[in-house]
């Protein structure tokens, strides 16, 4: 049965003549206004390979893709499929050839159920004029076996998890007979036990003979599981490596053209007594006793699974989900914090994961979002008034002080790329003058270039003893920033690792393991290993981004 | 089909109310009280019907009860003159007309990509006001109408001896089930509904899947449009006269009781049995004052609460979901 199976699946995925499938962009350039987002792309898509495509934000990646699925039409070249030459494809014509595209918002009907999500496409494209639910339910069915999950068909899919859309949206391209399948960073929104589940089910669709092509700044899902890595900077591609000849300093290179590290942090500052303190702070069905003290010029980053608690934790100290006993301490005096606006007084920021939708207003300028935090300091005078040119003035200074690349500051937020979208959100926190600062996933779906940028400006706040709470579920993010790492499990803190520990070359390996088994490990790091230590310390930045204001043309 | 938990919420408010009723006044547990509401509720049970599928396919429409009045006003105006008296033919015209003003409707909705509840509203005053310049604000009584409209809206498919006289069961069950039936059939066997719906989820998805949002709206807002003219056709049988300003100003209860049958607002969500319900329950209290002695304004009061109260707990199911899912609005203060 199983082995029907594969042959069955495997069969479509080639050609007439018993090639394996292939789909090759030839000399496509494609420009828009004056700006050449693909300049001259030749490019081989294989059946059972993983490809990668690697790129900072605007380096022309998703331009492909939207070409190849027929979205976009380009200005010249072709597309071979099979065999088949197209000068221009239309999505109809795209689909037909199997080519389907996973985008980041996954598409998916939040009011039907997991079974007709996945058939429905597949019936509409047959062309179906009446609904069988029998066969809504056996085309989900048989997808689901494909893949090697099992969920439940009838769940209303609002209630569904990330993860499981994200599977849903995958057996809905397979039902629509998928041989190439596109996923744009498939698994920024899930947690680390999904990602592997999901890397899982790449692997295997691999096998199958589909060729599998995705859009990942998570470099170490990269090289778990890309056979061929494709680089594109500026529009051009850069060259076709296989994964196993890259690292990811190598990689990086290639993406940006520069030497990009993330320098250690160290902390610099004198103080001892903690900014914040939180004794015993529970809520039931989220954390319990959870005991934590941050000090100004502290990065203490905060890892733990989905549901571990550290999420909550960390929005019950803005103020948006107020605990239920416990005390947290500021400065010494036990505060109370059940808002937003109490959080803000008590000096607390929080940069939240979900940028576009929870710290930016994408249709205003960035000059409003950055001042949207001190709107109060703007208004002047018995009628407040609102003084647009210090909005102006404070706007310009943010663009020059953390680098924030725009043309101007009038420019819509939503038309910047994600890094700077970020700086905009941090800018409007930094406002507020912030001394403890809570950044939650600040680097999800940002470039590399981006990534240290914001890595530097969270370091250079500490060193001027701002204190910041770092959630991540990037290992090395935390390595590299924070001087302490609290690790959640099961709504507790289970360890919290010292600068003594976190100077260990091997810690980052022992966190990974940590989280993922939930509880302390005694044998795994080794004390030793000194000469190591240069290895994680050994990293310079090029160029000290925070005073590099060449490219943004406001600063002139 | 599973019933849903705000449905099995609705029949026990139902069922308790009743039950309240027929305490203060016994006369109200009697077969007469059901046939009763199912002749007077039945209007409003189709032209829900039609509110729900709009509603699935993430619009709205308030301009139903204008269509209702204006296709059946001007379909007696053309009878009168032409002098047909059939109500197949009533039925026939007012449907066509019905029809016209929701396409009219649809494509003002998918060109102009304003709030369908504007455009409605809009139309709704359009139609009666083009109805009233070109055929007339006269009022058509008992003596002028054909007879057969009397003997449709008040004929009986069974009769009962009852303590005072004959009772029955209004003929007007029979279009409200077909129409039914018609519905659930159209929402759940056909890849039209299942369109409609998708769009009420996501334009932008379904469209990702080669529906044709255009089409799917023509067909949504051109059935409320048909459902319209045969629920104008029932009604102005029912009263047995046609009157030139009846049934506007009706139309947000029928609204009401879509959103207190668990209808999503904002698209994509909604059931048969639920918006049947919030009709139900709407004409229940309408019809139950007289038996609790109450005046005609306590039922506007009574639906306030029932509303506010519906929305209330959908509100509260979201926030709990929303809990779960780790995302909290800032609560204002």
């Amino acid at each position: 049965m199983q082995e029907q199976d594969s042959k069955a699946t495997s069969a479509p995925c080639r050609d007439l003549k018993g090639r394996p499938l292939l789909v090759e962009a030839i000399g496509i350039t494609k420009t828009f206004g004056g700006f050449t987002a693909l300049d001259d792309i030749n490019l081989m898509f294989k059946g059972g390979e993983i490809h990668c495509l690697a790129g900072e934000n605007g380096s022309g990646k998703s331009t492909l893709v939207k070409i190849i699925s027929g979205a976009y039409t380009p200005d010249k070249g072709s597309i071979v499929i099979n065999g088949k030459s197209y000068s221009a494809l239309n999505p109809a014509q795209s689909m037909a050839e199997g080519i389907q595209v996973i985008y980041q918002d996954l598409a998916l009907f939040e009011h039907m159920s997991v079974a007709e999500n996945i058939a429905l496409g597949r019936l509409r494209e047959n062309d179906q004029r009446l609904i069988n639910w029998k066969k809504v339910d056996a085309i989900a069915q048989a997808q689901l076996e494909r893949i090697g999950v099992q969920l439940d068909l009838r769940q209303e899919l609002r209630e569904a998890s990330i993860s499981t859309k994200q599977l849903v949206a995958i057996c809905r391209a397979l039902a629509m007979d998928a041989k190439v399948l596109f996923m744009d960073e498939p698994t920024t929104a899930l947690s680390g036990r999904e990602v592997d589940r999901l890397l899982e089910v790449m692997a295997d669709l691999k096998k199958s003979g589909l060729a599998v092509i995705f859009i990942s700044h998570k470099l170490d899902e990269v090289f778990r599981i890309a056979n061929v890595v494709t680089v594109f900077r500026d529009g051009r591609k850069i060259g076709d490596f296989p994964s196993g000849d890259l690292n990811a300093r190598r990689l990086s290179y290639y993406m940006t053209g520069k030497e990009i590290s993330y320098p250690k942090y160290q902390r610099v500052s004198t103080k001892q007594e903690s900014f914040v303190e939180i004794h015993g702070l529970c809520k039931k069905n989220m954390y319990q006793d959870i005991n934590l003290s941050v000090r100004p010029g502290d990065i203490m980053g905060c890892i733990g699974l989905l549901g571990s608690g550290r999420t909550e934790l960390a929005l019950s100290l803005f103020g948006l989900n107020p605990p239920d006993g416990g005390d947290i301490i500021i400065n010494g005096h036990k505060t109370s914090i059940n808002s937003p606006s109490a959080a803000m007084e008590a000096g607390i920021a929080l940069l939240p994961e979900d940028r576009s939708t929870e710290g930016l207003f994408l249709e205003r300028s960035v000059a409003v979002n950055a001042t949207a935090a001190i709107i109060d300091k703007l208004c002047h005078g018995w009628f407040k008034c609102f003084d647009f040119r210090r909005e102006r003035e404070c706007a310009r200074q943010d663009i020059c002080d953390i680098n924030i690349k725009t043309t101007s500051e009038q420019k819509l937020a939503g038309e910047l790329s994600g890094g700077n979208q970020q700086k905009v959100v941090l800018a409007k926190w930094l406002a507020t003058k912030p001394r403890l600062f809570i950044m939650d996933n600040p680097t999800v779906g940002i470039d590399i270039g981006s990534k240290a940028e914001i890595y530097e400006t969270a370091q250079s706040l500490a060193r001027r003893d701002m204190a910041v709470l770092l959630l991540s579920d990037e290992v090395e993010e935390l390595t590299a920033n924070c001087n302490r790492i609290a690790i959640f499990a099961r709504g507790r803190i289970i360890e919290i690792l010292d600068e003594k520990r976190l100077a260990d070359p091997h810690i980052g390996s022992y966190i990974t393991k940590v989280v993922a088994a939930g509880r302390r490990l005694d044998d795994v790091v080794s004390a030793s290993a000194d000469a190591n230590m240069q290895q994680i310390a050994t990293v310079v930045t090029v160029d000290a981004p925070l005073r590099d204001t060449k490219e943004s043309g406001v600063c002139k | 089909m599973q019933i849903e938990r705000s449905e099995v919420i609705l029949l026990i408010i139902i069922a308790l109310y009743a039950l309240g009723v027929a305490v203060v006044n016994p006369a109200f547990l009697s077969i007469e009280t059901v046939f009763d509401l199912v002749r007077t509720s039945s209007r409003d049970i189709i032209l829900v019907m039609g509110l729900l599928l709009i509603m699935l396919s993430g619009g709205i429409d308030i301009s139903f009860m204008s269509m209702a009045l204006v296709g059946s006003y001007c379909a007696t105006v053309i009878m009168m003159r032409y002098e047909f008296s059939s109500v197949a033919v009533l039925i026939t015209l007012a449907c066509c007309f019905g029809l016209i003003m929701g396409l009219f409707n649809a494509l003002l909705v998918s060109w102009l990509k304003l709030p369908p509840f504007i455009i409605t509203l809009g139309t709704m005053n359009l139609f009666h006001g083009l109805m009233a310049t070109l055929a007339g604000t006269r009022t058509y009584g008992a003596g002028i109408l054909p007879p057969s409209f009397n003997e449709f809206g008040s004929g009986y498919l069974l009769e009962i001896e009852g303590e005072y006289g004959v009772i029955g069961l209004s003929v007007s069950i029979i279009p409200v089930a077909l129409v039914i039936v018609l519905t659930w059939f159209i929402i759940y066997k056909t890849m039209l509904g299942r369109g409609i719906v998708a769009i009420g989820n996501s334009e932008e998805a379904a469209l990702r899947l080669g529906f044709r949002p255009l089409w799917l709206r023509l067909f949504a807002y051109g059935y409320i449009g048909v459902l319209a003219g045969l629920a104008g056709s029932l009604y102005i049988c029912q009263v047995n006269a046609v009157y030139p300003d009846k049934m506007i100003g009706e139309e947000l209860m029928v609204v009401a009781g879509a959103v207190i049958g668990g209808t999503s607002i904002s698209g994509g969500k909604g059931k048969i049995f639920g918006a049947i319900l919030g009709i139900v329950i709407i004409y229940l209290l309408k019809s139950t004052l007289i038996f609790l002695g109450l005046s005609a304004s306590w039922n506007n009061l009574f639906v306030g609460i029932i509303l506010v109260l519906s929305l209330s707990f959908t509100a509260y199911q979201e926030k709990m979901r929303n809990q779960r899912h780790l995302l909290f609005k800032v609560e204002s203060r």
